[in-house]
């Protein structure tokens, strides 16, 4: 599933990333990659940027953005 | 840099590291800041004084994320940093700063800073987060692990094991690199390793890179295809290659890539696969296992100040208090600097004797500078409120929050920050555009920023609002003064984004846009820096722009004063007045008359230099030898022809209202000149803002007369 499917509190591990991503470089270096565990945190006021906690951190993104990660969820 | 001294070390890391603090912590006051204060984003060299009395050199380099940039800050960084692969000044030690409580994506740059061959402290800053014995690693495993020179657990916010960094600095300063040095980065294994051979064969005997380096060089040409674009001639000339090599290299590279495409799924996400894996290999994590459960006080926090509902509440009610508090709280301390100024100028007239030379002094010099002066205080309140913002963390949260408004008119999260700090001054707001990756939302979002009323507007408004303005209440809480005060701000920022709106749909030029940014934890900001940057801003308002003022005042002075006619003067037949009347026809429409006119005349140079410019005006005029209060002296002006008050509310209105769009600041196009490297933009803000200023004055001058105002 793509992680804007996601709901705030849940969890999943990266498993790949669409061809139309921007920015897939950068997202990697910032240590979102491939087998690495997120939580959705929430979304902003007027349907706005998507917060998640990744590795230490929290970070957020553009909801179309994070709609071209696509994640597994876990049990 | 030319003259940079034989040993010197340089300050890295990400952004929200705490670098700044250690770098103050470390250099004190000795430091060579640019002239803006607020964010990072020039080259900023110190001295630190070193414990054996010896001093050293320390570059601070803007917050990164990786080698590979992607912002114009990053740009400043990587370029830096190649220079110093082939160049011969490099600096002996670099000393990577990375926040202890987000060690992997830290390590990412740390990592390509261990490459480069120059000898790496690594900094655990916010050890005072945690607790030692929850590091994954203990900090001797840590050094040992990623061939670091030195590990040195600090806190900034403590002021905990800065001396020991620097005894570590003087240890280290010396050190060659050991030779059995790793000669490899991370690991390149089989089929990888000999696929991407040419190229590091290449790197190594043609641009004779330590092996380590052209290992990491090779990894990253493969995974980032613009990389290549750094060896091509006219963009850096240290690396271009000329034109045969450029071939052969572009050659080995396409070769390389089609080698690897037969195996590997996809190129581009090998350099950071490779280094996280290194990296959670040495922190001993497996980042599928993490547990991301635990919320931390931040996110706590943010429930309520970035909640759908309160968040952006919260954020106005902020907004409010400040403009508010910069209007009320002001006045005690700006009664004190106008009684003090006056006195002054009543001790110097007395204390002179009688001389042109004293009237100078007093009517041009203390009149003229103390006018200004007295916003002070104004602008010490802003400048530190923003301060705090930016120290907290907060404002990373009113991007968050902001992104989607802004994007809608053609701008970015990231153009809040700017935006708002524009409120104190354009200048660092242009400079802070930096982190927009996209240049058309960065341009955009500069062509904007200066109609965000800086503090410089600040002493015109309250000038103006003091003189006609009526101190009454509506409905028994809302002051009529703040009111104005607080239009004036919101009819430049409401202009502001419906320009943004216009500017984007008429630039064509293509860029992707993304929004990545890190939510830092909230911090209490530490005093001692966010009065740093209070005392730069106020330093270079007392200096710059009093030295603008100053001259400005003493210039305009004599033009008032002379020619003598039977040795009285009368300022309207002096130089002063007789220019004047030569631009009155043309702003008669907006109801200046011929003084305001000279007050907008000098005020290109600096907009609050309208204020110290009646100041000069009046108190050449009057025959009081007192250092006159010009609010006073601009309601008791009378128009010589009617005999009526020369000002009216309307008038008042009509000058902030000009001087809410006008391009006055000449130092600010000379930014925004260097940050879009032509004068095309610096041009087409002065016109756009000029023409602006003089329609919407218009509208409210002749609108105001035919509603039967004034």
């Amino acid at each position: 599933m793509n992680a804007n499917q996601l709901n705030p509190g849940d969890t999943a591990v990266i498993s790949g990333f669409k061809s139309e991503i921007k920015s897939k470089v950068r997202l990697m270096e910032m240590g979102l990659l491939p087998g690495t565990i997120i939580r959705i945190i929430k979304q902003a006021p007027f349907s706005g940027a998507i917060e998640i906690k990744v590795r230490d951190y929290y970070l957020s993104l553009r909801p179309e953005d994070i709609g071209n990660i696509t994640v597994q969820t876990q049990e | 840099m030319n003259s940079l001294p034989k040993e010197w070390i340089v300050l890295a890391g990400n952004p929200n590291t705490g670098k700044t603090a250690i770098f103050n912590l470390l250099t004190g006051l000795h430091q060579k800041v640019s002239n803006y204060p607020g964010i990072t984003v020039e080259k900023k060299f110190g001295i630190i004084d070193l414990l054996d009395e010896k001093s050293i050199h320390i570059l601070d380099l803007p917050g990164s994320y990786s080698l590979t940039s992607e912002t114009f800050d990053e740009h400043v960084v990587s370029d830096e940093i190649f220079s110093w692969i082939r160049g011969e000044n490099k600096p002996n030690l670099i000393l990577s700063v990375v926040d202890v409580e987000n060690l992997s994506r830290n390590l990412y740059f740390t990592s390509q800073l261990l490459d480069i061959g120059i000898p790496v402290i690594v900094v655990l800053n916010m050890m005072d987060q945690i607790q030692k014995s929850t590091l994954p690693v203990s900090v001797e495993q840590l050094k040992e692990r990623l061939g670091a020179i030195d590990v040195v657990p600090v806190s900034a916010i403590e002021n905990q094991g800065i001396d020991r960094l620097k005894d570590s600095i003087i240890t280290n300063l010396n050190s060659p690199m050991k030779p059995n040095d790793k000669d490899i980065p991370f690991e390149i294994t089989g089929i990888l390793r000999s696929a991407i051979r040419p190229l590091f064969q290449f790197f190594t005997e043609e641009m004779k890179y330590s092996s380590r380096f052209a290992w990491a060089q090779s990894v990253r040409i493969i995974s980032r295809k613009e990389v290549i674009k750094f060896y091509e001639s006219g963009n850096s000339d240290n690396f271009s290659l000329n034109k045969e090599k450029l071939i052969e290299f572009k050659k080995i590279h396409s070769d390389v890539q089609k080698n690897l495409n037969r195996n590997t799924q996809d190129l581009s996400t090998l350099e950071p696969q490779l280094r996280y894996r290194w990296i959670d290999g040495i922190l001993r994590k497996k980042e599928n296992l993490v547990d991301l459960s635990r919320k931390s006080k931040s996110e706590k926090a943010d429930k309520i100040l970035t909640h759908k509902l309160w968040g952006p509440f919260i954020f106005i009610g902020i907004l409010y208090l400040i403009f508010q508090s910069v209007f009320s709280w002001a006045v005690l301390p700006m009664n004190w600097v106008n009684n003090t100024v006056a006195k002054f100028g009543n001790w110097v007239y007395t204390a002179m004797p009688e001389h042109i030379i004293r009237d100078l002094v007093v009517e041009g010099v203390i009149g003229g500078v103390g006018a200004v002066l007295v916003f002070m205080p104004q602008i010490i309140f802003l400048v530190l409120f923003m301060a705090i913002m930016e120290d907290t963390g907060y404002m990373a949260r009113i991007a968050f929050m902001m992104d989607r408004l802004m994007s809608k008119v053609g701008l970015h999260g990231r153009s809040v920050l700017p935006l708002m700090t524009g409120y104190a001054c354009a200048i660092p707001g242009i400079m802070a555009t930096r982190t927009i990756v996209s240049w058309k939302e960065r341009l955009v979002t500069i062509l904007i920023l200066p109609l965000m009323s800086c503090s410089a507007r600040l002493p015109v408004y309250a000038l103006m609002i003091g003189a006609f303005i009526p101190p009454v209440r509506f409905f028994g809480i809302i002051d009529a003064q703040g009111l104005t005060m607080v239009m004036m701000y919101f009819l430049g920022t409401v202009t502001a984004l419906i320009l943004a709106v216009i500017f984007s749909r008429w630039i064509k030029m293509q860029g992707k846009s993304t929004f990545i940014m890190e939510m830092p934890p909230y911090r209490i900001p530490l005093m001692r820096s966010v009065f740093r940057q209070v005392y730069l801003r106020v330093k270079q308002f007392v200096t710059d722009a009093g030295k603008i003022i100053l001259v400005i005042s003493v210039v305009l002075w004599i033009l008032a004063s002379f020619p003598k006619i039977d040795n009285s003067q009368n300022i309207n037949t002096s130089y002063a007045g007789k220019i004047g009347k030569v631009i009155e026809p043309i702003i008669r429409p907006l109801g200046f008359d011929w003084k305001i006119g000279l007050g907008l005349l000098t005020s290109f140079a600096a907009r609050e230099v309208l204020v110290s410019t009646m100041a000069t005006i009046y108190n050449v005029e009057s025959d009081d030898e007192n250092v006159i209060r010009l609010t006073d002296a601009l309601q008791q002006d009378k128009n010589p022809d009617t005999g009526k008050p020369a000002y009216t509310v309307l008038t008042g209105i009509s000058i902030m209202v000009f001087f809410v769009f006008a391009a006055q600041c000449m130092a600010t196009f000379a930014v925004v000149r260097r940050e879009t490297n032509t004068w095309r933009w610096p041009l087409f803000m002065i016109f756009y803002m000029t023409g602006l200023a003089y329609i919407m004055s218009f509208i409210v001058y002749q609108g105001g007369l035919f509603l039967g105002f004034g």
